[in-house]
This record gives structure tokens, sequence and C-alpha cells, in this order.
């Protein structure tokens, strides 16, 4: 017990000083995620610009709380270790790590974790001055923060352990950054970063709601502008957690079949 | 002037056979090119799917299907011509091989411009003009709007051209510069839409800071007709003042350039 402990901490602590290195650059890789930003400026104008001030039942306010949501919920999801995996299995930069006892995996999860610290503080200024600026007002029942983070702490490891079996199929492919592409398109257009998932056509929601993307991204945002209840908050953990051990395990074999194909090449 | 033409002609076959060389890499592109228009295309569509809604700042669907369609056109030149040379300055300057493109009796804003060319990803340049010509086909579009558009679109391309080669010389001084590239898609993200889609304060920002209107909305205008002279104006001086800003800037920062090892 203890000496996994002691793993824990000198991971997390030392990609946690990697990560402080990196605090310019976190700030910008912050402010690149404009997306859900634009949404939120367009529905606005939309709303504003509707005969009863309202588009779908959202008035702009409302459209700036969700939109705020979902961008505070997308920083918190970031995750760029499919990039890394790639490089690490063409420079082959993977090989000594695999001489370690433990999973690198925890070691790429760990740097996720310590820059989700280093983001805080920016990421809390930036929304106050948004939501400031846009007339965008959120809950203000304590436990739906609390369950939105919980929520968005689910979201991250599945997206984690999803985005990183993409980035073992490097082991096969060059284009496993193309399927990291095509899959955060899938993950922004059920997740909601386009407008909530109540917008879209009745056969999308329909596929969406067996997929974790809605209850990662827009049930948080949904939880922080104070639209949706802690029952809903419930029920969106569960299908998160089911998701996340079938992640798990496909990430396994993933592994397990790439690392054979590995060796196999004499690297 | 015939010198130029020639190297360009060298430098693309250079590179093609280069990148042809990799064919896996091709369904990666192909997959790339289809997650952007994808993003592209669900951006207006729910917008456009709301019922009762018919314009979205005052443009119809297929008015800002054109928009899309120069958004689309644009993705591909940066990602064919722009961003496979512009990458690669910082590289230079930081291993030392900017010293070669410089000594070389050719102009080196021309070498480090032209140099390299990403054309696994030409299939975005085909979905956005296949974009235009779809939405267009279903508008009144005249000649001189097809011009018009033409020489405004040829403005935009240079507009954008300016604003990464100034970001991408900054990597004299910083030697970094992925970021600033990275944060200039977030803005640029914004092009896909009609720039009067936004609210009012935002407009004069996307026309007047970040020149991102001139880009996508006004070809998108005038093809339709509907451009104020003023624009018309705008977009060419713009441009002309941007490049010789930006030409300015790149001589400053070759003349202070002392190479990697000192």
């Amino acid at each position: 017990m203890t000496a996994a402990w002691r793993k824990v901490r000198v991971l997390f602590s030392t990609r946690f000083a990697e990560m402080v290195e990196y605090r310019a650059e976190v700030v910008i890789w912050m402010l690149s995620g404009t997306l859900s930003l634009v949404m939120m400026l367009v529905w606005m104008a939309q709303a504003a610009s509707a005969p009863d001030g309202k588009v779908g039942g959202y008035t702009p306010a409302e459209f700036a709380s969700y939109f705020l949501g979902i961008w505070v919920t997308g920083q918190l999801l970031v995750v760029w270790v499919a990039w890394e995996l790639d490089m690490e299995v063409r420079q082959g930069t993977l090989s000594p790590k695999l001489l370690r006892p433990l999973d690198p995996l925890w070691e790429h999860y760990a740097a996720h974790v310590a820059e989700r610290v280093v983001r805080l503080p920016a990421m809390l200024g930036l929304v106050a001055l948004f939501a400031w600026l846009a007339g965008a007002s959120f809950s203000t029942e304590p436990l739906n923060y609390l369950a939105a983070f919980g929520l968005a702490m689910l979201g991250f490891s599945a997206r984690f352990l999803y985005e990183y079996t993409i980035g073992l199929l490097a082991f096969w492919t060059e284009s496993s950054t193309s399927f990291q592409e095509l899959v955060w398109l899938l993950y922004a257009a059920l997740g909601g970063m386009f407008a909530p998932l109540a917008f879209y056509p009745q056969w999308i929601q329909n596929i969406a709601a067996w997929t974790p993307f809605p209850y990662m991204l827009g049930l948080p945002a949904q939880l922080l502008a104070g639209k949706a209840s802690l029952a809903d908050a419930g029920r969106g953990a569960l299908v998160l957690g089911a998701w996340l051990i079938v992640f798990w395990f496909v990430r396994l074999a993933v592994w397990r079949l790439g690392l054979r194909k590995y060796g196999a090449v004499g690297a | 002037m015939t010198r130029y033409l020639r190297l360009m002609r060298l430098f693309t076959g250079a590179t093609l056979s280069a990148q042809l060389e990799y064919r896996a890499n091709f369904v990666g592109a192909v997959l790339a090119s289809l997650g952007e228009v994808g993003v592209a295309l669900l951006g207006i569509g729910v917008l456009f799917g709301q019922p009762g809604t018919d314009t979205v700042g005052g443009w119809t669907f297929h008015e800002a299907l054109l928009v899309t369609g120069f958004f689309m056109l644009t993705e591909g030149v940066i990602s064919v011509f722009i961003q496979p040379n512009m990458s690669k300055i910082a590289e230079a300057v930081r291993t030392g091989s900017m010293d070669f493109t410089l000594l070389k009796p050719l102009d080196a804003q021309f070498g480090v411009s032209t140099r390299h060319l990403n054309v696994l990803r030409a299939g975005d340049l085909l979905i956005g003009l296949g974009l235009i010509a779809y939405a267009a086909s279903h508008l009144t579009v005249t000649a001189g709007g097809l011009a018009g558009a033409a020489v405004l679109y040829l403005s935009a391309v240079v507009i954008v051209y300016c604003i990464w080669l100034a970001l991408s010389t900054t990597a004299f001084w910083f030697v970094k510069t992925q970021n600033a590239s990275e944060l200039f898609n977030g803005v640029f993200g914004a092009a896909r839409f009609p720039v009067t889609a936004f609210p009012v304060p935002i407009r004069a920002l996307l026309t007047f800071v970040v020149p991102v209107a001139f880009v996508t909305t006004v070809p998108a205008q005038a093809l339709t007709g509907t451009l104020t002279p003023a624009l018309a104006l705008a977009s060419p001086l713009v441009a002309a003042a941007a490049f010789v800003l930006t030409r300015l800037f790149w001589l400053k920062a070759v003349a202070s350039y002392t190479s990697a090892s000192s």
C-alpha cells in the first residue's frame, strides 16, 4: 500500500513540476479551444434576434450559461495522450519505459491530472470574466458543482482511456492522429458542443444516449447552468462507469496485441 | 520572375514525390478532411435545423453554406500551402538550418514560403470548392460577382499568409511558435459563420482586430452581390498593408538572426 502511495506521489509531483514549466503554453492551449465560445456567441445573437428573444426555449443568457459550462467542462476533459503515444511508438522512446515496473499509462495519466491543476486558476479567472461579459449565471446549488466535477472526472478518465487506445493504433498505422480527429468530432457533436443535445433531431439523441459523450460534456454543463437534476447526474455516472470498464479492457487488449507487434519488428 | 516560377515547379515536384512514398498517410488525410468538413457542416446544420429558423445573421442557408465553403477552402489553403512551410521556420531557426536558406541566391522569404507542400490535404480544397459550387447553384450569381469574389478571395489568402508568416517570424526571437499558430486556428474557427451571425461588438473585433471577416464573409458577399463598396475596397487594402508590414518584419528578423550556435 505504502509503495503504491509513494509511486503515486512521485509520479504526480514530477509531472506537476514539468507542467508548471509549461504554464504559458497551458494558458495558450486553453485559449485555443474556442469552438464552444464561437457557438455561444452565434446562438446568443440568434436568440437576441428571435421575435420572442428565445431559440428552443433558451434566452441569450441561458445560452451563455450552457456554453460556458461546456467550455469549462471541455477544459477538464482535455486529453493529448494519443498524440504522445504516436510519437513514442514512432521514435522508439517507448522501449525504455517498458523496462519499468509500472504501466506507462499511469505516467501519462499523472501528467494530465497535474496539468489540470496548473490550468485551474487561469480557467476560473477566464470563466468569471466571460460570464460577466456574456451575462451568464450559474447554479446556486453546491451539490450541482460537486456532481458536475465528479462527472467530468469520470468523463476525463473514459476519454483518456479511449484516446490512449487510439494512440496505441500507432503500432499498426500512421493515421492514428486522424482517427483521433474523427473521434473528436463524435465527442463534440454528441457531447453538445454545437448546441444543447435537445436541439438535435430525435434519432441522433436516441443514439447519443447510448454513448458516453453526452454525460461527460453536456450533462456537467447543464448541471452548472442549473438545468439538470442530481438524478440525471446519477444516471450519467452509471453510464460513464460502464463505459469506463469497457474502455479499460479494450485498452488492455490493444496494448497486449500492440506490444507483441512492437517486439516482433525488433524495436 | 520566370526563375521563381520554375523554382516553384521544382519544389512542388520534389515534395510530391517525397509525400507519395507514404501511402498509408493518404487514408489518414482523407479521414482528417472528413472530420473537418463534418465539424463545419454540423455547426451550421444544427443552427438552421431549429424550427422557425430561416436566416442566421440575415443569411439564408445556402448563403451561409457559401461561407462554410470558403472556410473549408481556406482550411485547405492553410494545410496544403501555408502550414507545411511556416511550421518549419521555427525548426530551421532552432537547428541552424536557416543558414542554408539565407545563403541561397534566392529571396529567403520566397524560399521559406514555397519549399514544402502537403498534397495529401488537397481534398480540403476540393471539398471547399464543391461546397461553394453547390451553394452558388441555389443562388443567383452574376459573372461580375464571380470575378469580384475571386479577387477578394485572393486578398483573403494574402491576409491569411501574412498573419501566419508574422506569427512564424517571431521564431527568430522566441524559438517556439507552434502555440501562436494554435491560437490563430482558434480565432479562425469563427470564420465558419458569416460575421453578422455574431453580436455587434464581436463583429468589429473579427473585422478590424483579427481580420477574419475578410477571409470568408467578404468573398461570399461578393458572390451574392450584397457587398458594400467600402468593404470591397478595404479587403485588398488590408491585404496590401499586411503584406508590406510582414515583409518589413521578416527583413528585420533576418537581420537580427545570429545562427544557432551564437
